[in-house]
């Protein structure tokens, strides 16, 4: 079973190290920059490109968090990414559960071909909208932040794949059944039926969203051009630049920016994980 | 009876509004000559007729096809191996593994930029220091090389997205019957010859869905080549998503830059569809 060893002379305590070693290797590789960030950002700036490299900073400082907290806007643009995010999964969550529920518990004309169209819309790079939804938010007059970084993204079709094989999986007929028999009008069902049954894969998908929303960068970078409403990662990017493509500052910047993405991945791991891939598996 | 057609309605009022429209303007706006003021001035096909003979768009397009290269052809793989190793038996720490694996993922691209400029800074960056405390030698112009620049940016795209994509295949794998494997060792099968005739065909939804999501990624990239090199050396990194961005927000050439953005929705359009009919993918259950 063990594909790091397709000999299989060795022994099974052998192989058994063999595997953890190199799941060990990539758990290194795959950590280790960020760590060496996460240390960078404790250093003075002289140390951070000292050489021979040190692993653990000596001194530590919290010069750069302090410099950067008290110095910079980062707390408005935090504000600004967190609000922006938490708008955009909020919506977007309700939008992906009503479109999946209607493909997953509805028979109706032209379903197939909806579904295809949706479904395919996944494949519209987002290169070719770019020029053209900037033209048409900002002559219309729709380009302001608030509107522009949120509301055209709260229906990804991914989010609707997701709900509806979730739908199908977790939400029997039976229920929806007696529902009616009881008189229940269908908007009623699915709030207080359906949306309850959906929990964990709604906490799935707000993660997903959360985070596309709360890391993404080029849509931002067309959009927003007044500095007072920069999203972090925006406002990482023009204080790297102003400050000479020094790193003391910004990998501050870039620990606390990262922490809430973290925090909120690590607590809701196993929803999304599990969530992410109900889709896929079954095709 | 309406009442499906007003659960999906509005996904597909914020398609129309967010999706078709634009790709409509963007085929008119392709076919126009646009500095961003006035009105676009009628040119006809001469945006794409100037993008058959632009060396940056080729030189785009080489890249982003490489791009798409590692993606489909080594970071798949990998994945599917990796998820492999996390699909052992008896494994400890599964959950540990796998969810530092994901990391990556979750960290902001323009982290990610940071983080990796500051390793593979040529004088002072930690890639270095570590080739010099090990061979001695440490001159590795990493962003500023354009064959090490093109090759940087692949390694971060692996460092991305192999851990992402192995969630999907371990998913797959733990959805294998257990008994299938018996009866294959009970056949005498080996190891490869189980992962063939098992393994692979039991994997080919998730397989079908990986291809045409890491194609579909790579193809239209660019956060990591725009934030670590620019684009640069000489065009040595730039994607054709970074083509777009350049040609209409820095050179004011709206319709060129929406040109070439048909061009990569062409293209990526045509290619996935014919995956997604291939391999079977995007029915509603």
């Amino acid at each position: 079973m063990n594909p790091m060893n397709p000999g299989g002379r060795l022994g099974l305590l052998a192989r058994r190290c063999l595997l953890y070693a190199t799941l060990a290797a990539l758990l290194a590789a795959f950590t280790a920059p960020l760590l060496w960030a996460l240390s960078g950002s404790f250093k003075p700036r002289g140390d951070i490109f000292g050489y021979p490299p040190r692993l653990l900073p000596d001194p530590a400082t919290w010069h750069n968090y302090r410099t950067l907290l008290s110095d910079q806007p980062f707390g408005r643009w935090f504000l600004m990414s967190t609000v922006v995010a938490l708008t955009a999964t909020a919506v977007s969550v309700f939008v992906c559960a009503l479109a999946g529920y209607g493909f997953a518990k509805f028979r109706f004309a032209g379903r197939r071909l909806l579904f295809g169209v949706m479904f395919s819309s996944l494949s519209i790079p987002f290169a070719v909208i770019l020029v053209p939804l900037f033209v048409i938010l900002v002559k219309t007059g729709l380009g302001s932040p608030w509107f522009a970084l949120i509301v055209p993204w709260v229906a990804p079709a991914f989010g609707i794949f997701m709900m509806q094989q979730y739908i199908v999986q977790g939400v029997p007929d039976e229920v929806l059944e007696a529902a009616r028999i009881d008189g229940c009008g269908e908007f009623r069902i699915f709030l207080r039926i359906v949306l309850p049954l959906l929990r964990p894969s709604l906490g799935a998908l707000g993660v997903w969203t959360f985070l596309q929303s709360y890391n993404s960068f080029l849509w931002p970078l067309v959009l927003v051009s007044d500095s007072e409403q920069y999203t972090l990662p925006l406002g990482l990017q023009t204080l790297f630049r102003a400050e000479n493509r020094q790193y003391d500052l910004v990998l501050a910047g870039a620990v606390l920016a990262v922490l809430p993405a973290v925090a909120v991945f690590v607590r809701l791991r196993r929803q999304l994980l599990e969530g992410l891939s109900t889709g896929a598996v079954k095709g | 009876m309406a009442t499906p057609y007003l659960f999906i309605a509005p996904f597909y009022l914020l398609y129309v509004l967010f999706m078709l429209a634009p790709i409509g303007v963007a085929l008119w706006l392709s076919l126009c000559e646009w500095v961003g003021l006035g009105t676009p001035h009628w040119v006809g096909l001469r945006n794409y007729h100037h993008l058959l003979t632009d060396g940056s768009f080729q030189r785009a397009l080489g890249n982003t096809g490489v791009y798409v290269l590692v993606s489909v052809a080594v970071i798949v793989p990998a994945a599917l191996l990796i998820a492999q190793a996390l699909n052992v038996r008896g494994l400890r720490a599964r959950d540990l593994w796998r969810t530092a694996y994901f990391v990556p993922m979750v960290v902001s691209p323009i982290v990610v930029a940071l983080v990796f400029g500051l390793i593979f800074d040529r004088h002072f960056g930690l890639a270095n220091a570590v080739l010099r405390a090990l061979f001695g030698t440490g001159g590795v112009d990493w962003l500023g090389d354009p064959t090490m620049a093109r090759v940087s940016i692949c390694l971060v795209m692996v460092w991305r997205w192999t851990g992402y994509l192995t969630i999907f295949f371990l998913a797959g794998l733990q959805n294998v019957p257990r008994e299938l494997y018996e009866s294959a060792s009970l056949d005498g099968a080996g190891r490869l010859r189980t992962f063939r005739a098992v393994t692979l065909p039991a994997l080919r939804p998730v397989t079908a869905f990986v291809l045409v999501t890491s194609f579909i990624g790579a193809a239209q990239i660019f956060d990591e080549p725009y934030l670590l090199t620019g684009g640069g050396p000489s065009e040595a990194t730039l994607s054709v998503a970074q083509f777009v961005y350049r040609a209409a927000f820095e050179r004011q050439q709206f319709g060129y830059a929406a040109a070439a953005g048909v061009v990569l929705f062409a293209v990526v359009f045509t290619v996935s569809q014919l995956f997604n009919r291939l391999l079977g993918i995007g029915r509603p259950v």
